[in-house]
């Protein structure tokens, strides 16, 4: 158990997902509490003073965005729930919407609450199927037992809550293009300014939130701020759903608190990298984070201090274990092709500079490879930092120098050869 | 009106302007390929970017909200340097084709590269391909590998002229711009103007395709006769000092291509694609001979013939033309206009399937100048002309008017610049000219006056309308 749970609560089992039993466990009384007991403002001030990060990858504080959001605007709010959970290695907020939807639901609720939303929205990705069934199922459970929709509680208080499917596509994660999407239209992202909290949702006032930084309300706002803060770090408080995947024996969703050693994680609660493997490094949080070698991971703990020390971060919990023995540049080239496929299009430099990037590192991987190729993936993915609108360009970046920064002399060796150090491995063989 | 600080020097700036249109406004220069001033802002090109003193990044200046002292420098060397790398990226998959692309000589693509990279692709991999003249509706053709993606054409139809026929799809570097499958863009009116905005040469007019290179044609300013709107309008047409001497003369005198003339008490920067074949209205056959009852005859002795029919009429009536200039109408009525019963007549009706009407630019009237008929003669002008059994002489002033209408017995002074079976009926035909051939102003339905130039010399043979009356009213005042 790596470190305290907040969310992993309960055990899983075939109907730890319904009304029912949410309710045996206590669901929806910290709703009823909030809409008896608490003010809109009580509950955003509890949350600022929680101090949650936001768990989408770019830990941007949950207070402080709600904070911009003035009630008495005359203006509709609108509040949405990000769960286009596209970052390659990621699926944390699967757990959440497959075994605890109703704690999302319960979550939103009391968030819309606080932020005087009437209608709230579920961006969930098309791929998700279980996930998207169980989430709509709760939804409906929850309007039957009149959790949504008019007086709720008995209270004034009234919200609805669509849950949209969207059609897979990466760009469709980052907040605005979302919004874009839900809209209706092509799934750009928009210039800021203005700030979605200032014009979002149809030019509206609106906070979109990752749908683990949205379960954490609950918890904060019945336990209170303060006991949130006890767990995990100063800087960084509460905990992590970590999705572990790769060369790992135990892979899954791990709910990890803030300051737990990564090494005691990564062998212990995960147990260690496949058997007769070794840990080559790991991708941290979602392939848009710089990987950190084995010698890196000794020495940090999970928390954001920490990994931004060591020159990388959180970023959405996905983190992929990769093995001695992997190729790099293979593993560079499946990266690549994806920032390739996803880029959408609308800035020139993430536009034209994924496909150079791509077909490139596809030179060196065919044996064209030139030595004035290293500089040039270098100069792509400076020249795509801070230059688009928004932060696909530079995550393809920072996963294309992470790698190359550690990992030189397998592409030297690529392009000098023509072929891999590795035997272009991107599976390693187990021998069990 | 906050003040701020464009490259050291103090600039006042509008309040909710951004940095381009501030620095737009007091004369200091930001490239931009997706910027424009009449469409929303889309920030996907990068070039606009500009550096905030003390910041060490760039921003983009079309997106960027002026605040008070906010000091932005646009040349520093961190956006040179971004410049010069957005440049390569734009340049990247761009084929580079300027000797055979129409647009060259006026793309700010072309413009840009010398200005802000001038060095070659630091690329080796092979560039995107993608479709080639791609028919985006009968007009419009597209070339997908130089469209650099900017979303101007996207934006026009969805903000100015509402027919949303155009969008984007595909993504990344395999996106390409489409029309709606519904034909709606055929359907838009106002599709060309996308091929002015186009800061590339990715949309092409169809007509215009390699017909002429730019810098062999010049715009003469004029006034589009379509509608009442009398949008302003550039007429290109060639360069005197390029005058072909071979192949077919008549290209010296054709116009190559219409453009809009940027006038924001009318049109602002766009007109309608009837303006764009002004053309086919001008350049239909003309008609260059006087003629006596059909008989050729030279200009001088067709004048003196209407004078003598003018001077003897008892109850001459005038049908004055509504695509005359106001200086034409101002010589009728100063030299003919107490001689002559007027009337106004409608030169040309709404053709079949032309739009006739519509809240942009598209006026029900398809007549240039009915507006100064109406300021100029009496409010009765604009009555059924009255043509009774003692109307002795009827003067047709260009075309649309139905000779079948005329009393049996009047005699027949007929002005027309085309030629037309009517032609040869009347009884004194004297062929005139063209807006295309002379100066003038037109008042449109708001009352605003536009001024037009002569493109080309008008034959010898040909008559102007304003020296005309001047001298059928000399001769008229003379005769006993």
């Amino acid at each position: 158990m790596p470190g305290r749970q907040l969310l992993m609560t309960f055990p899983v089992t075939a109907s730890s997902h319904t009304l029912a039993d949410y309710r045996a466990r206590g669901g929806y009384a910290t709703l009823a509490k909030a809409l008896a007991e608490m003010q809109p403002q009580d509950i955003t001030k509890e949350v600022t003073a929680s101090g949650i990060l936001g768990h989408g990858g770019a830990a941007f504080p949950a207070g402080r965005k709600w904070s911009v959001i003035t009630l008495d605007d005359g203006q509709p709010h609108y509040l949405c729930a990000n769960a286009d959970e596209g970052e390659p290695g990621t699926f944390k907020d699967r757990w959440i919407l497959e075994h605890a939807p109703h704690l999302l639901v319960e979550s939103m609720l009391i968030t819309s609450y606080a932020l005087q939303v009437r209608n709230a929205f579920v961006y969930i990705r098309g791929e998700f199927d279980l996930p998207y069934r169980r989430l709509a199922g709760a939804v409906e459970e929850a309007y039957e037992a009149g959790l949504l929709g008019e007086r709720i509680f008995g209270s004034a208080f009234a919200c609805d809550l669509v849950v949209y499917r969207g059609a897979g596509s990466y760009v469709c994660g980052e907040a605005s293009g979302l919004l874009s999407s839900l809209e209706g239209k092509r799934g750009y992202p928009r210039n800021r300014p203005p700030r979605l909290t200032v014009k979002g949702l149809y030019q509206r006032p609106t906070v979109v939130n990752n749908v683990e930084t949205l379960a954490n309300v609950t918890g904060i706002v019945a336990h209170g701020a303060a006991e949130f803060r006890k767990v995990g770090t100063a800087k960084s408080p509460g905990t992590q759903l970590v999705s572990i995947s790769g060369h790992i024996l135990r892979p899954g969703v791990y709910e990890v608190e803030y300051g737990y050693p990564l090494k005691e994680f990564l062998y212990e609660d995960c147990g260690g990298p496949l058997e007769g493997t070794q840990i080559k490094c790991i991708v941290p949080g979602g392939i848009s984070t710089k990987v950190l070698t084995a010698a890196e991971c000794e020495k940090v703990t999970y928390d954001h201090a920490s990994f931004e020390a060591a020159g990388s971060g959180l970023g959405s919990g996905g983190m992929i274990v990769i093995a001695e023995g992997t190729c790099m540049v293979r593993l560079l080239q499946v990266l690549l092709r994806f920032y390739h496929h996803e880029s959408c299009g609308q800035c020139t430099p993430c536009r034209e500079g994924m496909g150079w990037l791509h077909r490139i590192i596809d030179g060196i991987v065919d044996g064209k490879g030139r030595p004035e190729d290293i500089d040039s993936l270098y100069r792509i993915s400076q020249l795509n930092d801070g230059t688009t609108i928004c932060g696909m360009g530079d995550a393809a970046g920072y996963a294309t120098v992470g790698i190359l920064n550690k990992y030189r002399d397998e592409f030297e060796y690529f392009i000098e050869h023509g072929r891999s150090k590795f035997g272009g491995n991107l599976e390693i063989p187990v021998h069990a | 009106m906050p003040e701020i600080f464009i490259n050291g020097q103090s600039v006042m700036a509008a309040d909710n302007q951004t940095v381009m249109e501030a620095a737009q406004a007091n004369g200091f220069f930001i490239p931009y390929f997706c910027w424009h001033p009449k469409l929303s802002v889309a920030g996907n090109c990068r070039i606009c970017a500009v550096q905030v003193e003390g910041r060490s990044w760039v921003e983009i200046a079309c997106n960027l909200p002026v605040t008070k002292g906010l000091r932005v420098l646009t040349d520093s060397e961190l956006v040179r340097a971004h410049r010069k790398a957005t440049m390569q990226f734009v340049t990247l998959n761009h084929p580079v084709d300027c000797g055979i692309c129409d647009k060259a000589g006026e793309c700010s693509l072309q413009d840009y590269h010398f200005e802000y990279n001038g060095s070659p692709s630091v690329s080796t991999v092979p560039k995107v391909q993608a479709t080639k003249f791609h028919d985006l509706s009968e007009r419009i053709v597209l070339d997908n590998e130089r469209c650099i993606l900017c979303s101007r054409c996207v934006r026009f139809t969805h903000e100015i002229s509402k027919s949303c026929a155009l969008g984007i799809k595909n993504r990344g570097d395999s996106s390409l711009v489409r029309a709606a499958e519904d034909g709606g863009f055929d359907a838009d009116p106002y599709s060309d103007n996308v091929i002015d905005i186009c800061p590339v040469g990715a949309l092409l007019s169809r007509p215009f395709l390699y017909k002429a290179r730019v810098w062999y044609l010049k715009p003469t300013p004029s006034v589009c006769p379509g509608c009442a709107r009398g949008c302003t309008v550039n007429l290109w047409h060639r360069k005197p000092e390029w005058h072909l001497r071979a192949l077919d003369p008549r290209q010296n005198r054709s116009i190559a291509r219409v453009t809009p003339l940027e006038n924001p008490a009318v049109n602002g920067p766009w007109i309608c694609n009837k303006g764009r074949d002004l053309a086919r209205i001008f350049e239909r056959p003309r008609a260059d001979q006087a003629m006596l009852k059909g008989k050729p005859i030279d200009l001088a002795t067709a004048t003196a013939a209407a004078h003598s029919l003018i001077a003897a009429a008892k109850h001459p009536v005038a049908l004055l033309s509504s695509w005359a200039s106001n200086e034409e109408l101002a010589s009728f009525k100063a030299h003919l206009g107490e001689r002559f019963a007027s009337f106004l007549k409608t030169d040309w009706a709404p053709a079949v399937g032309e739009p006739v009407e519509d809240d942009f630019l598209i006026r029900r009237d398809k007549n240039p100048n009915t507006a100064a008929i109406l300021a100029l003669f009496p409010p009765a002008v604009d009555s059924e002309p009255e043509l009774g059994p003692e109307t002795d002489l009827v003067l047709i002033w260009g075309e649309g008017f139905d000779f079948a209408r005329l009393p049996a017995k009047a005699k027949i002074v007929f002005l027309n610049a085309y030629l037309a079976p009517e032609n040869g009926h009347a009884d004194v035909f004297l062929p005139i000219s063209i807006q295309t051939e002379r100066p003038g102003h037109y008042t449109n339905f708001q009352g605003v006056v536009s001024a037009f130039e002569p493109c080309f010399a008008k034959l010898p043979s040909i008559a102007d309308a304003e020296a005309l009356f001047a001298a059928l009213g000399a001769t008229a005042e003379g005769a006993p």
